[in-house]
This record gives structure tokens, C-alpha cells and sequence, in this order.
């Protein structure tokens, strides 16, 4: 019990060098990847969540967790079964075209990479093709737009409309952005719409039916 | 802080030069002189007039400026006032800033039906305990005033029910001489015995002169008591200009200081290095509806004004802020109290009081306490300034995230997101979708929601039933006395 402890508390306080160290050291031990996964890694980011929405934990620190997360994630992934490997659904994430503010947009990648999820994150003023290239090159369950402006938000459109084009109706769409809305999620027909960042791992685990 | 100042930003204000602070101290020392202050109190004028100063018709004393210049040197320049548990919490002095509650509200405005109802003691409990919950309230004065307790005991009912349910420094008031002698019987009960309250006071007395230029013999009495035995004592006018003071607010500055100064003669009098916060509370007069305004900006201008010569002096000083002259919370009370707070926070008053006051000193609604605490964290952190340090300067993170990149991951970002930004408790800073998504509450709302979850889950640091015993039987002594 002491090296999963020490693994939860290491994630818990965002040190990604004791995560790491913790990790190997519970893999030497022969303790099970599951329980490493779920009693260490995940059970620890679910305590973070639950203290940045009470207010007691603030955004630098969440990230920090996730860092520590992400980091004995890569130690375990060598190791992962492929119903673990489920798990860590794969994410295309970038700005919409157009658009090149993207501190939105990072935070939502690092929380989905704390979260456990494997995010591509391709950056800023991403057009849609490369956004339905990248999601079929990599097999992945979801895109994420995210964009500031009205007036580059409708560019969020054309990468819903080239995914059903492409008949990938397993690929979800995520939206999120300052001028967003839920109505506007249904009016161009994406699937999901993030208020915030941590609604945006919420709704990707929704659409995942996780 | 103060060692590093190169280093540091801090917001700095000041209202009057040098030259202007003597020139209104020169006109205070004249009035003293040349008009003098009434006194109704005979111990009072002998004690001024065997140090020298001259007794003229219907006990009028004019005091030469000696004396003046005597006692304020002589009065301490700092004062520290422990907690219930001899802790040291305010040191009282320079321009730190505390921030208190104040004492006598009549009336309340009931947490749950919102109704403006008399005040009760039960009122005095829960403000009490609020107050002891909010980390910016540094000590506890009644708040209200409760009618269901007899005159001339509802001060002393008031101390014990405050006594018994904080350790903050208690600041009161009395009616006269007796029950501010009950209050300190039980102020002793708690500390020990009287020595040890006058060594480690955690209580703080208030009385006031009467303007223009007057001290009542109650005044007189309780000054004299307080500096007889060594009993922090707060005694500061509160005078209107266009009424109980000149129009002009130098001239009202100067008679009220005037007012305070004589009050600090003869209680340096009675007992040199006696302990004392002074200062001055000079107001208007609404010349339309005859009230009196916490609030008037002429009020911030005497408050800086006096603040800068009481500085001068080198004495604690009193202030006042986080009041309205509103009946109800609303908009009015979130300006006021942001208004005033700011302003007694950058004049460097030593002993904030007031905070959580509405209707122009008659009206209570507790809730308020805790906005006056969060708006008081925002001026704290304002007046707390920034550092200039290379750290914070920040050019390798800079040079290391580069244009483009992003801060939120730095360990810089991490190391001193607590300590570089404040975050309020109860002010919106949600989001519109998630404020909707919320339950679209207004500060109002959250204010009384969580002043009903404090009365429900804080609970005081009790008195020992040793001690508690003993305040039930002082408080039995005083209501059997007040019946005869």
C-alpha cells in the first residue's frame, strides 16, 4: 500500500519526479498496472478535481497534478493491456482556423492529458482537413475546436462537416471558446460543447460513454 | 518589507505636507488655548488646573500648549492588544491596518426574513461568531445594540456574550463609570486578575468628547477609569461639520482634533504612558435630511487629513470604514464600503472600526461582516503592493516560455500563484455560462447563505467553565444591583 500512497500523494501535490519514481518502483514490486492506474494515478486527479471545484486548489496546481500524471502514465504504457489502453482514448486538439489564441485550448490539452487521454494537439490556426487527416491517421475518438473569435467559430463548422463527409461517424466533435454556446454546439451539429476546461474532460468522457 | 523598499511597489498616500500638518496643529493648540474645552467633570478641571491650565466661567478649561505637547509625548506611539489568550494580534501603530466591527445598532436586518426588526442579544452572538470565523476581522465590537436587554446592563451583557464566544480583541463601549468597572471585573475574570489584563490587554474601551469642544462626566469618568487602570481606551469625537462644528472642513478638523487632544491631556494626566488610540470622526451633516453621513468624501478628506497628523504625533489611531449610509444592502453599500475601506487602508489607521455598518449607524444585517472581510482582503492585497526582484521580474521564464508559449505550466506560475494574486470567497468571478449554470446567485445571496452556514458550522473556542462561572456570576451581581 505504501508505494500506491506514495504514488497518489505524488500526483496530488503535481511532483512529476516522485510520480515517475513511484510508478517504476511499484512496477518492480509486481504491483498490478491496474491498481497503479486506478488506485494511484487516477484516484489521485479525481481528488484534484474534486479540490478545484470546491475552490481549495487553484489552476496552476491541477495542471501540475496532471504533469505528474501524464509523466507515470509514459512509464506505464509499455505495460498496458488493451482494455487498459481503452482508457486513454485518443484526442486531436487545436484552434479553429483562423484562430491563433490558444491559452483556452492548452489548458483544456493538459487537463485532458492529466484526465489520462492521449491529446495530439496540433497547435494553432489548424484548417479542417488537417484536423480529419490527423483523426484518421491516428484512429482517434475525438477532435476538440477550440476558438475565441465569432468571427473564426464558424470555421468550426466546415471541420464537423468534413468528418461526416468522411462517413467517420465514430470520431466525435468537441467545441469550446469564450463565444460558445450550446445552441451553437447544435446548430452546426458537433456533439459535445465545454464551458470550461474541466466540463471538457467531463463531456469527452460522456461522449467516450466512460 | 521595509528593509527592501527599492524592491518593493507598494501604493503610497499621503493628504497634507509638513507644512500643513503645523499649520493645523498650530490652529489646534490655539483653540485649546485661546478658547478652551468644557468640562462637567470637577476632578478632571483640578487635575488641569494644578498642572497649569486656566479655569474660566461655566467650566470652561483653556489649556496652553505645553500640556498638549506633554502628553503627547508621553503617550505611547505603539500598542499591542493581545487575544482572550494573551497571544499577541494587534500591534496598533505606524500604518499597520486592523479592521473591526463597531458597537450599537438598533436595529437588524433578520438573516432569515429580511425584515428591519430591533435588535436582540441573540443578534450579538451571531455577529460575534461571524466575526470570530472571518480572517480579516481582527477584533469584535457588539454590532448591534439589543433592546432585549435592560439599559445600563446591555453593554455588559453585550462584553460577556462577546467574551464568551470569540478570543478577538473586544472593543466596547459603556454607558458610565459603573458598567465599563463590571466589564473590566470581567475582562479580569478572564485574564487572571487585573494585572495581567493591564499586561496583556486584549479589551479596548471607547468613549467620545461631545462637539463642539465638551466632555460629558461620563466621558470624563470612564477616560479617567480607563487610564487609571491601564485599560486601552479609544477617546475620538465624532463631529458634524455645519452643526456640532464649522462648516469648513479644516475648521472641523481642527476643533476635533482639539476635542481629542484635550481628552489626551488628561489622561496622560492620570497616568503618564497610560495606553490610548486617538484620532477624529468629522463628518457632515446632511444640510437636507439632517443626518449624519459615514460615508461623505468630505469625511475620507478629515479621515487622511487627521490620519497624516496623528502620524505626525506618533500616536495608534482609530479609523472608520466599511459603512453605509444605506438602509439595505445594495449598490450604495458595495461602493461605500469599497470607497471607505480603501481610503482608511491607504491612510494607515491603526484600528479600522465599523466594518459591517449600514443605515448610517442604526441598522445591522450581519451577513455584511463577511462582505467587509472580502472586500478587505481585495484592499489588504492592493496595499500589500508588488515585488520588483529579479524573480519576480521573471526574465528567465520569460526567456524560457518565449512569444507564443504559454505560462500556465511554469513552476514560476506555480510557485507564486498564491502569494502574487488574491482570489475573493464570495465576489463573481465565474464565467456567464457558468454563473447561469450556477443557480445565477448575487452576492446578496451568497452573503446570507454563508452567514447562515457559519452560524451552523463554526463554532468559538469556548471560555473554561471556570472562567465562564465566573462571568455568569459578575453578570447575576450587576442585574441584581441594576434592580435595586
Amino acid at each position: 500500500m505504501g508505494v500506491l500512497e506514495d504514488i497518489y500523494t505524488a500526483v496530488v501535490d503535481g511532483k512529476v519526479d516522485y510520480a515517475v519514481s513511484g510508478v517504476e518502483k511499484g512496477l518492480h514490486s509486481g504491483i498490478s498496472v491496474d491498481e497503479i492506474l486506478n488506485k494511484g494515478l487516477i484516484s489521485a486527479m479525481d481528488l484534484v478535481g474534486e479540490r478545484f471545484g470546491k475552490g481549495q486548489v487553484f489552476l496552476p496546481h491541477v495542471i501540475w497534478s496532471a504533469k505528474a500524471m501524464q509523466a507515470g502514465m509514459e512509464c506505464l504504457k509499455p505495460y498496458l493491456t488493451g482494455s487498459q489502453h481503452e482508457k486513454t482514448a485518443k484526442i486531436i486538439i487545436g484552434t479553429a482556423k483562423g484562430d491563433i489564441h490558444d491559452i483556452g485550448k492548452n489548458l483544456v490539452a493538459m487537463m485532458l492529458e492529466g484526465a489520462g487521454f492521449d491529446v495530439f494537439d496540433l497547435g494553432v490556426d489548424v484548417d479542417s482537413e488537417t484536423f480529419v487527416q490527423k483523426a484518421v491517421q491516428e484512429n482517434a475518438d475525438i477532435i476538440a475546436v477550440s476558438a475565441l473569435l465569432t468571427t473564426t467559430m464558424i470555421n468550426m463548422a466546415d471541420v464537423v462537416d468534413l468528418k461526416n463527409q468522411k462517413n467517420l461517424s465514430s470520431v466525435k466533435v468537441l467545441i469550446g471558446g469564450a463565444p460558445l454556446s450550446t445552441e451553437y454546439c447544435e446548430e452546426i451539429g458537433a456533439d459535445a460543447y465545454g464551458v470550461d476546461a474541466m466540463e471538457a474532460v467531463t463531456k469527452v468522457r460522456q461522449l467516450l460513454n466512460r | 518589507m521595509e528593509a527592501d523598499l527599492s524592491n518593493y511597489c507598494v501604493p503610497r498616500f499621503r493628504l497634507l505636507d509638513d507644512s500643513q500638518i503645523k499649520r493645523i496643529h498650530h490652529s489646534v493648540l490655539r483653540i485649546l488655548d485661546e478658547v478652551g474645552v468644557r468640562i462637567y467633570h470637577n476632578q478632571a478641571i483640578d487635575l488641569l488646573a494644578s498642572h497649569g491650565a486656566r479655569i474660566k466661567a461655566n467650566n470652561v478649561v483653556q489649556i496652553p500648549s505645553f500640556l498638549v505637547e506633554a502628553a503627547i509625548a508621553s503617550a505611547p506611539s505603539s500598542l499591542v492588544i493581545y487575544n482572550r489568550d494573551k497571544a499577541p494580534v494587534m500591534d496598533l501603530g505606524e500604518r499597520k491596518i486592523f479592521f473591526g466591527t463597531g458597537t450599537d445598532l438598533p436595529k437588524s436586518i433578520d438573516l432569515k426574513t429580511r425584515e428591519i426588526r430591533d435588535t436582540k442579544a441573540e443578534d450579538v452572538v451571531a455577529s460575534t461568531i461571524i466575526s470570530d470565523a472571518m480572517p480579516n476581522i481582527d477584533f469584535i465590537g457588539s454590532y448591534g445594540l439589543p433592546k432585549d436587554v435592560p439599559t445600563g446592563l446591555h453593554y455588559i451583557r453585550c462584553f460577556q456574550l462577546e467574551a464568551e464566544n470569540s478570543k478577538k480583541p473586544i472593543f466596547f463601549t459603556a454607558e458610565s463609570q459603573e458598567d465599563l468597572r463590571v466589564i473590566w471585573e470581567m475582562a479580569g475574570a478572564i485574564a487572571g486578575n487585573s494585572e495581567a489584563l493591564a499586561r496583556h490587554p486584549f479589551i479596548i474601551s471607547y468613549s467620545e468628547p461631545t462637539s463642539p469642544l465638551s466632555h460629558s462626566k461620563e466621558a470624563m469618568a470612564k477616560l479617567i477609569f480607563c487610564a487609571e487602570e491601564k485599560i486601552p481606551v479609544n477617546y475620538t469625537p465624532a463631529l458634524l461639520a455645519g452643526s456640532t462644528g464649522p462648516v469648513t472642513l479644516a475648521g472641523a478638523l481642527a476643533v476635533a482634533v482639539a476635542e481629542a487632544l484635550s481628552g489626551l491631556v488628561v489622561h496622560q494626566l492620570t497616568n503618564k504612558g497610560a495606553p490610548i488610540i486617538s484620532g477624529v470622526a468629522a463628518t457632515t451633516m446632511d444640510m437636507l435630511e439632517a443626518t449624519v453621513s459615514y460615508t461623505s468624501p468630505e469625511f475620507r478628506l478629515t479621515h487622511s487629513a487627521y490620519a497624516d497628523l496623528f502620524h505626525y504625533y506618533g500616536l495608534p489611531i482609530w479609523g472608520t470604514a466599511g459603512c453605509s449610509d444605506s438602509h439595505f444592502p445594495d449598490l450604495q453599500t458595495g461602493a461605500e464600503y469599497a470607497f471607505t475601506l480603501l481610503n482608511a487602508a491607504l491612510d494607515g489607521t491603526n484600528l479600522i472600526h465599523d466594518c459591517g455598518y449600514l443605515g448610517q449607524g442604526f441598522v445591522a444585517s450581519p451577513e455584511l461582516i463577511i462582505f467587509a472581510d472580502e472586500l478587505i482582503g481585495m484592499v489588504k492585497r492592493y496595499i500589500h503592493g508588488f515585488s520588483l526582484d529579479t524573480d519576480h521580474l521573471a526574465l528567465d521564464v520569460i526567456k524560457h516560455v518565449g512569444p507564443g508559449g504559454h505560462f500556465l505550466a511554469e513552476k514560476h506560475t506555480l510557485d507564486y500563484c498564491m502569494q502574487e494574486h488574491w482570489r475573493p470567497a464570495i465576489l463573481n468571478r465565474k464565467s456567464l455560462p457558468n454563473w447561469l449554470k450556477n443557480g445565477k446567485k448575487t452576492v446578496n445571496e451568497k452573503l446570507v447563505e454563508k452567514a447562515l452556514e457559519i452560524l451552523q458550522t463554526h463554532h468559538p473556542e469556548p471560555l473554561s467553565p471556570e472562567v465562564k462561572a465566573d462571568l455568569d456570576q459578575i453578570w447575576s451581581a450587576a442585574q441584581k444591583k441594576s434592580r435595586r
